[in-house]
């Protein structure tokens, strides 16, 4: 069980906040271009599944798994996405991401008076409080392999 | 208004807004307005909130309700530390201040800080001096979110 990456967009395709744990292979490309790429592929994903749904959706789309990794989606009624990349023996972590929204998010982010809306996120209250929330998760590996 | 959070939003939008507005040469400007809107606050805060109680026995006593009843009332806790000279000179210590505690947690965003302090300390000033004590009130931070307010009483 673990947890690879952790991205968070807003609603205009700005990257707030980018951090890793356990990525072993890097992309290749800069941050920039893969942030970009990030957006780009998941807005165009989103729409897709909207549109070919055979049934009502739920949710809409929720999730991606390749042979080695999963990536989870999930975006707030205000257009905030949050993508986590985890390996694949996870269930449906829509609540925690929702957790780390509302709980970390909203809270230090949102409500701290320094942090615009809109900006890269700076504040290391808030770097703290989510690396303290993941690493106590049940997901995250409790040995570093 | 029944939710804390849209006094905090309100408060922060209040300070960003009147330093948008001013120039670069008047930021000092700014925190004598947001002291003064703070003062005209407290004074009436202080006329409600104490609209049942007797009169305060002295000095002492006024100091006793800003840090329990008062800081209730506004920040929903009160004072942790309360030490004074005797001699005209209060020191209020609150270490987890509303204001502070989502910004950091130490050092970071230390120069913004006093901004946030400048309403509180007028409400403060505002407050006592409707209760019939004149004084001069300021804060410092060490350490987000602990913060000290000194209150210095002015004989006449």
């Amino acid at each position: 069980m673990t947890v690879y990456t952790l991205y968070i967009f807003d609603r205009n395709g700005t990257c707030l906040y980018y951090t890793e744990w356990n990525r072993k292979k890097q992309p290749g490309m800069s941050k920039d271009e893969e942030f970009k790429l990030m957006y780009g592929m998941i807005h165009s994903i989103k729409s897709f599944v909207h549109r070919i749904a055979p049934t009502d959706l739920r949710d809409g789309f929720s999730n991606f798994r390749t042979s080695r990794y999963k990536l989870n989606f999930y975006e707030t009624p205000s257009g905030m996405k949050f993508i986590m990349t985890t390996d694949l023996t996870v269930g449906n972590i829509r609540d925690i991401l929702h957790q780390i929204y509302s709980n970390i998010f909203v809270e230090y982010v949102v409500r701290n008076p320094q942090c615009e809306l809109g900006q890269p996120i700076t504040s290391e209250l808030f770097q703290t409080k989510l690396d303290e929330f993941i690493r106590g998760l049940s997901i995250f590996p409790t040995r570093i392999s | 208004m029944a939710d804390e959070v849209i006094l905090e939003y309100l408060h922060m939008e209040i300070i960003s807004q009147f330093y948008r507005s001013c120039e670069k040469s008047d930021q000092d400007q700014c925190i004598a307005k947001l002291e003064s809107l703070g003062f005209r606050i407290g004074q009436s805060l202080v006329e409600r909130f104490t609209k049942e109680s007797p009169r305060f026995k002295d000095e002492l006593d006024t100091m006793k309700f800003i840090c329990k009843d008062f800081w209730n009332y506004v920040y929903k806790k009160q004072i942790d530390n309360l030490r004074t000279n005797h001699q005209g000179v209060y020191v209020l210590q609150d270490n987890k201040f509303r204001f502070l505690t989502q910004m950091s947690n130490g050092k970071q965003f230390m120069e913004a800080a006093p901004k946030f302090l400048a309403l509180p300390c007028g409400m403060i000033r505002g407050a006592l001096s409707n209760l019939g004590v004149n004084c001069v009130v300021t804060a410092e931070v060490s350490a987000m979110p602990a913060c000290k307010f000194q209150i210095q009483i002015q004989r006449a």
